[in-house]
């Protein structure tokens, strides 16, 4: 292994920290008049393009490239089948929240989603149960992306497991409290190009090492007929692709780090052009890297025994067996693109919503005032700290980390599913509903989780949606119908003469 | 638009989102599971993989096209072009 080797990522993360320095140069005086919507929504700015890349790169992370493709070259087509519900985790979330949140924003000037809820159920109850969700949720899953990213990079490029952590696991902590929400969004796009144009590249390196697709293909239909069948003989079950459709696909609408994006956008062409490009994006985004996986089987031709019983093995593999290692360790730019995507995203998200919602809140109901300067002060240290210790966990993670990043999903849709939805569609929901929906729902989400208890073998986001509907119907009807002045906010049509 | 007006446009954007998806569930499962017995074969890979995976895809994107287009509209612009 040479150093050399090492360039291209550097060379991108350098780059990307270049990228954060001039967004924060050219944003100095938006901050100067109100940091904290600069700081975490760009100060409602982004266009089309952007807006579909930052959505598409936080929603894509590290597994979509490293634990994913695995499966594929264990399962075969039926889990690139099951990987492309995927394609609705953009424009839903945009075409059903975007337009209306972003109204509600402009009206009481939210800078978070959060922010949102509060001025919906009038309750900081509710609003620092979202946020202590939002962190810890958060928290777990970038120390799983930094865990994955760090692993691969090791096993690419032949450097250790603290070297590859330290280059992108410091960077992106650096420039992600430098740049703020507009520095992330923009970096977050070069990642999404990065991500797509490396798992090409990858594919067609592939396709020429194993002499063409069609060679390979018929060497699988051969040593593998199994992988060319939707349910794979059994090892794709229906109920799988029950809960894919929701874990993956409908629930998803929820995920807090999306929603955000809502309130980030310039003008409605620019949310037009995103539901459209971000598609296009995540298709290829979840079709590519599972296509290289299920190729993978004619390059690894060995039982999965044979690469260290892991499927997270797979992939860096793949790539070592069909690139040089110059280029191999060029290609972990995908991977570790899509890694850091996701932690700028959630690290400013878990920063607003102790800095936002929680402290400035805090201090405004005692009728403090922070200045603009404190706040800057504020909102920079809390984003830095909170890198800084997840950076710190994933030097020796828990064990279990690896599977949480599919719970905290789970969890956090659970959470703000039905809050979200009824908060903004239906005008009788109130905060009795919404707190016994968030906390009800996360709690049995994770009991059954920890319990292993199942229903019809669905995944236990199916039992932590159904309480969590039930509760919020329950706690609703303790409360009262909301204020006139929420309803005027939030429903105008139902108060207008 | 008055504000009550562009909620009313939010909920039908809404509404039309959500109809889109359900479209997209019942293609997705007619043309991957509807045809995964059928023999044909395109470069050595089944039919339903083009259709239930490349096909659910192209049209989830061209129905977001589609949605875009007819049910979201512009009338707000100008009021934020304005603001700006």
């Amino acid at each position: 292994m040479s150093i050399v080797n090492l360039l291209p990522v550097v060379v991108f993360l350098v780059f990307l920290l270049a990228v954060s320095a001039y967004v924060q140069k050219t944003s100095q005086s938006q901050r100067q008049k109100d940091f904290a919507k600069d700081y975490f929504i760009g100060g409602r700015t982004l266009g089309g393009f952007v807006l579909a890349m930052t959505t598409a790169a936080t929603y894509s992370s590290v597994s979509s490239f490293v634990g994913g493709p695995g499966m594929a070259w264990v399962i075969g087509y039926g889990w690139i089948y099951m990987a492309i519900v995927q394609v609705v985790v953009i424009f839903l979330v945009l075409g059903v929240f975007g337009r209306k949140i972003s109204l509600i924003a402009e009206e009481i000037d939210a800078v978070t989603v959060i922010d949102v809820i509060r001025s919906r159920y009038q309750s900081t109850a509710l609003a620092n149960l979202s946020a202590l969700v939002i962190v810890a949720f958060f928290c777990a899953t970038m120390v799983a992306q930094f865990v994955g990213a760090a692993k691969i990079f090791e096993a690419v490029t032949g450097f250790g497991y603290l070297t590859g952590l330290c280059l992108f696991g410091l960077i992106v902590v650096f420039y992600t409290t430098i740049g703020g929400f507009k520095g992330v969004a923009i970096t977050d796009s070069f990642c999404a190009i990065a991500m797509v144009a490396g798992m090409a590249v990858l594919l067609l390196a592939m396709l020429k090492l194993g002499g063409g697709y069609e060679k390979m293909m018929t060497s699988i239909s051969v040593s593998h007929p199994d992988m060319l069948e939707p349910l794979s003989q059994g090892k794709m079950p229906m109920s799988l692709y029950i809960s894919q459709w929701l874990l993956v696909g409908i629930c998803t609408l929820s995920l807090p780090q999306s929603v955000v994006r809502g309130l980030s956008y310039k003008n409605s062409s620019a949310l037009r052009q995103a539901m459209i490009i971000g598609t296009l994006v995540i298709g290829a985004m979840n079709l590519l890297p599972n296509w290289i996986g299920v190729l993978g089987r004619t390059v690894l031709t060995e039982n999965l025994s044979a690469y260290g019983g892991s499927v997270d093995n797979i992939m860096p593999l793949v790539i070592t067996h069909s690139l040089s290692p110059f280029w191999a360790s060029a290609i972990v730019i995908g991977p570790v693109a899509a890694t850091i995507s996701t932690v700028s995203s959630l690290l400013l998200s878990a920063s607003s919503s102790i800095i936002k919602d929680v402290y400035m809140h805090s201090k405004a109901e005692k009728g403090e005032k922070l200045s603009n300067e404190a706040i800057r002060r504020y909102s920079t240290l809390a984003t830095v700290i909170l890198g800084i210790v997840v950076f710190f966990i994933s030097i020796d993670p828990p064990s279990v980390i690896w599977q949480i990043n599919m719970f905290a999903f789970g969890g956090l849709e659970t959470a703000f599913f039905w809050v979200l939805i009824f908060g903004l569609f239906w005008s009788k929901a109130n905060k009795y509903g919404a707190l016994a929906a968030m906390s009800g729902g996360v709690f049995f989400y994770c009991l059954t989780m920890a319990l292993k208890v199942k229903v019809f073998d669905l995944h236990q986001i199916v039992i932590g949606m159904f309480i969590s509907l039930a509760l919020f119907f329950l706690g609703n009807s303790f409360g009262k119908d909301p204020d006139r002045k929420v309803l005027e906010i939030f429903f105008p049509e139902k108060t207008e003469k | 638009m008055k504000r009550s007006e562009k909620f009313r446009q939010a909920d039908r954007e809404a509404l039309a989102t959500v109809a889109a998806t359900a479209v997209i569930i019942v293609f997705w499962y007619l043309a991957g599971f509807g045809l995964a017995d059928v023999p044909v074969k395109i470069l050595h890979t089944p039919l339903w993989f083009w259709t239930g995976v490349v096909g659910t895809w192209l049209f989830a994107t061209l129905l977001v096209i589609v949605l875009t287009k007819c049910v979201f509209n512009d009338k707000d612009e100008e009021k934020k072009e304005a603001r700006s």
